[in-house]
């Protein structure tokens, strides 16, 4: 029972998530910079990950003490998990 | 010293083939490119946990370089290394146990050597990209290949990327047979004999496969959201090969027996604004994660970053992580768990299966130079760079402990030093 309502729950909530994704995609075309309006957008410190490989160390770090993290990563082994 | 020499002879091989690759490819390539550009990234990172019982220390040199030798390829190479000293302790007992397991740790050092090259195929609005990665130690060896391919429109204001990676794990372990009772599995006690024709040892496969979607929108020139989901598989013999766990009150102990199967999904969003009063750019991210082993974990991020003067950047982040407990964890598996749950069937010894939580501080310096139109820094770099980041991270574990007694390894530092040029 608790099972069925959990895949019930889950299966809406997936429903949810998508509607609100292809609902920002479609009002992602009302969205529109131009390329010259694009000097900050390019600017190292909008970027995600400004410092890409030191981002990368902390990840390795982090996947090998804490359960959530590295769920896209195929990189195993080593680094002290022990 | 013999395993560790041979480590070096195999990884030798692929780096100096994936840094050949990158050299041939540039200079083929330079005959028809007016213009080429080689990035090359040396980094020294270090893990450090000061506790009493544990001193772990992980050292990570890291090289990368990469080549644009036209301007539709990209290739790269890396090397980097893990060498890890410290003290673990090899048997997992809980509060009911009453075995002093704290004293019984013991020092290891190991050495992971990991190297990897790729290629990035860019067409206007198009990348199509591939990397292949080897990495070995003494009692570890994995290879990953991973495709991906992307697209901007929208005056590339949108883009989307998807990318799958596939890995070929092996993990030494300790010799039993697949048809042995889990409960009179042993522990490995060394590396030594791994991956030879020793009796006492065997070699056992782990699968992974990794599947991510992600959405990058800009929505104005100061506003920009990147969506990301992943979905991951894990088959094989997930547990820690030396991980012994206390799984009777007469204080048996067997090897930690974890499910072979994992699939692990996340999605996780994140926002970046900036503040034209404040000269200061913001990043929020929001990552929720669940697994077929019942772990919930969610993290919050939040970070500023901003110029301090012209090339010299600063960035304070801070970070929250918290999880839930895998369905078959327990501190302590001599309470009378029935067989038949999963607390019967399965068990570990790993802190990362426990429910924690922890919170990360940190931030960076950034300093980076570009020559000016036509001239070269120091005569021959387009571009240079240097950066240094420190973190601090508390972790608090709930329900762990070592036969009672909490562990004292909760805090740890991360350092990272690099220097980049451009050429």
């Amino acid at each position: 029972m608790v099972s069925k309502l959990n895949r019930t729950f889950s299966l809406d909530l997936i429903i949810a998530a998508a509607c609100c994704v292809l609902l920002g995609l479609l009002g992602a075309g009302c969205a529109t910079v131009r390329p010259e309006q694009r000097a900050i957008l390019a600017d190292p410190i909008m970027q995600f990950e400004s410092e890409p490989e030191e981002e990368a160390a902390r990840q390795h770090v982090l996947e090998n003490r804490e359960a959530a993290m590295g769920s896209g990563s195929i990189k195993g082994g080593g680094c002290g998990c022990n | 010293m013999s395993l560790s020499l041979f480590s070096h002879r195999v990884i030798a091989k692929p780096a100096l083939h994936a840094l050949a690759l990158v050299a041939v490819v540039c200079s083929w390539s330079g005959r028809r490119a007016a213009a080429q550009v080689l990035d090359a990234d040396v980094r020294a990172n270090a893990f450090y946990e000061p506790s009493k019982s544990s001193h772990l220390f992980v050292f990570n040199p890291t090289l990368a370089v990469a080549a644009i030798p036209s301007d539709w390829l990209k290739v790269n190479a890396s090397y980097e290394a893990d060498i890890v000293t410290g003290a673990s302790e090899p048997v997992k007992a809980g509060r009911l146990g009453g075995v002093d397991v704290v004293s019984a740790a013991t020092s290891f050092h190991d050495t992971r050597h990991q190297a990897s090259g790729g290629f990035a195929l860019t067409r206007e609005s198009t990348e199509l990209a591939a990397t292949y990665a080897y990495g070995t130690e003494s009692d570890y060896r994995s290879q990953s290949i991973t495709v991906s391919a992307a697209t901007s429109f929208l005056q590339r204001n949108t883009e989307l990327r998807l990318s799958y990676g596939r890995g070929w794990d092996h993990v030494c372990t300790s010799h039993f047979r697949e048809a042995d009772d889990p409960s009179v599995r042993a522990p490995l006690d060394s590396s030594k004999g791994c991956f030879t024709n020793a009796a006492d040892r065997d070699s056992r496969q782990v699968d992974l496969d990794s599947f991510q979607a992600g959405w990058t929108q800009t929505w104005t020139p100061v506003f920009t959201t990147q969506l990301n989901a992943t979905a991951g598989l894990q088959h094989g013999f997930l547990g820690n090969p030396y991980r012994g766990v206390v799984i009777a009150s007469a204080g048996d102990i067997a090897l930690e027996n974890h499910p072979e199967n994992r699939a692990r999904l996340a999605a996780a969003l994140r926002l970046r604004y900036y503040a034209r009063p404040l000269s200061t750019a913001f990043g929020v991210g929001a990552h929720v994660y669940r697994d077929t082993w019942d772990v919930v974990g969610t993290t919050f991020t939040l970070d500023a970053e901003r110029y301090l003067s012209s090339g010299l950047r600063v960035q304070a982040r801070f970070r929250y992580y918290a999880q839930t407990a895998a369905l078959f964890y327990s501190d302590d598996y001599t309470g009378g768990e029935p067989k038949d749950g999963p607390r019967g069937q399965y068990w570990t010894g790993d802190r990362e299966l426990s429910a924690l939580h922890s919170f990360l501080l940190g931030g960076h310096l950034v300093y980076k130079k570009r020559a000016d139109q036509g001239g070269r820094l120091l005569g021959v770099m387009l571009g240079f760079g240097a950066s240094a980041g420190l973190d601090l991270m508390k972790t608090s574990l709930s329900d762990f402990t070592w036969g009672g007694t909490q562990p004292n390894d909760t805090f740890a530092i991360l350092g990272s030093l690099g220097v980049n040029g451009e050429f």
